[in-house]
């Protein structure tokens, strides 16, 4: 009976794992907790399912109701992110050649990213993901100007850390 | 803000590295609510001690005094005391399946896990049923044996009158009976809707997991 539902649950799921891998490695440090984080999302995701009725794109709500399970995770557990395997994330620049400076900058951007609490953290995926205000608004469900508001509020906040 | 602007650019550029999962490790997530199931039964079987051990207390004085007179509170305490090890192991185990289904990622171990905490259910279960009802056919096998004594204590400590003995031993085993079998009703009721409704799904991923496996 919901064989089907399953079934095109997990192929919708597989097409768009990016999104997921993506708020995991934001919200995780190490494989082990990327994993958990997104077997929970994924389990979240398949609980709410039912109540997907397409009136909105399967990644715009797979980015909500993901983002809401890293948060309410994080939140639960009280674990501090730290960036301890920072250097193990690499910046290997593929098509423009970045000089080491750029590579730096880039390295201190991201680890200031990953130290932004856990909602500032949705804020500025959503950002990096090349959302607009309006779409931003909408997954995270607070208004258009507020959000503008707080995406200003932040960049101050991660221009302060970078150049303090 | 140009490092925040850098960053998107490599954001958008870095999605080849990220880990990809196929069709089979992401269903084989969905299945992993079995271990949610298997923690409820853990819960439960904590729940149930917790009741059985209220209800004991709310065991009228004079019941008690009747045992002891009779001179089987001595034994009732000790067969306490060996059902609540017992019932100990049993929250033990049904705790070990927990943890070690909440851990195996590969199918066939999760498989044999879920078959491992079936089983435990199902001598929870026995245990529990053939516990209370050997416990009550010993207890009036006792009384049948002392019938002189059952009654002279039932006289004393809850006042009865204007009753031949026989009469009374007779309606007293009657009553014993259906008071017994209603309760082993009601216990086996109570496993049937709780544990029944849980093992059924977990047998329903067990199966799900069999064609995953083939």
């Amino acid at each position: 009976m919901n064989k089907e539902l399953e079934h095109s649950f997990v192929t919708q799921i597989e097409e768009n794992q990016n999104i997921v891998h993506k708020i995991c490695r934001l919200y995780t440090n190490d494989s082990e907790a990327h994993n958990d984080l997104f077997q929970e999302i994924t389990i979240q995701l398949w609980r709410a399912y039912p109540k997907f009725r397409g009136d909105s794109k399967f990644s715009t709500w797979m980015y909500r109701v993901a983002l809401n399970t890293a948060i309410t995770l994080y939140r639960k557990s009280k674990r501090t992110i730290k960036t301890q395997d920072f250097e193990g994330v690499s910046f290997k620049i593929s098509s423009e050649p970045y000089d080491d400076t750029t590579e730096q900058q880039l390295k201190l951007m991201y680890r200031a990213v990953k130290d932004l609490n856990d909602i500032d953290k949705a804020l500025v995926f959503l950002y990096l993901e090349d959302k607009n205000y309006k779409e931003i608004s909408e997954t995270l469900g607070i208004s258009e100007v507020n959000a503008r508001v707080k995406m200003n509020r932040i960049k101050g906040k991660l221009k302060n850390i970078l150049n303090p | 803000m140009d490092e925040l602007e850098l960053l998107k650019k490599q954001w958008q550029s870095r999605e080849q590295d990220l880990p990809h999962l196929s069709f089979n490790d992401i269903y084989k997530m969905l299945l992993k609510r079995s271990s949610s199931i298997v923690k409820w039964i853990f819960y439960i079987s904590i729940a149930e001690i917790i009741f059985w051990t209220i209800l004991s207390f709310l065991v009228p004085e004079s019941n008690t005094k009747f045992n002891n007179d009779i001179g089987i509170n001595n034994t009732l305490i000790v067969v306490n005391i060996l059902n609540y090890s017992v019932f100990g192991v049993f929250i033990y185990l049904f705790y070990k399946n927990y943890r070690k289904i909440s851990i195996t990622d590969s199918v066939k171990e999760l498989m044999q896990n879920i078959l491992r905490a079936r089983k435990t259910v199902k001598y929870f279960v026995i245990y529990n049923v053939t516990a209370t009802a050997l416990l009550l056919i010993c207890v009036n096998f006792y009384y049948y044996l002392n019938q002189d004594i059952v009654f002279k204590y039932m006289v004393e400590d809850f006042g009865l009158s204007n009753v031949t003995q026989e009469r009374f031993m007779s309606m007293f085993f009657l009553s014993q009976i259906l008071i017994g079998t209603v309760l082993i009703v009601l216990i086996l009721l109570f496993y049937r809707i709780i544990y029944g409704i849980l093992m059924k799904r977990l047998y329903k991923n067990y199966k799900e997991l069999e064609k995953i496996e083939l």
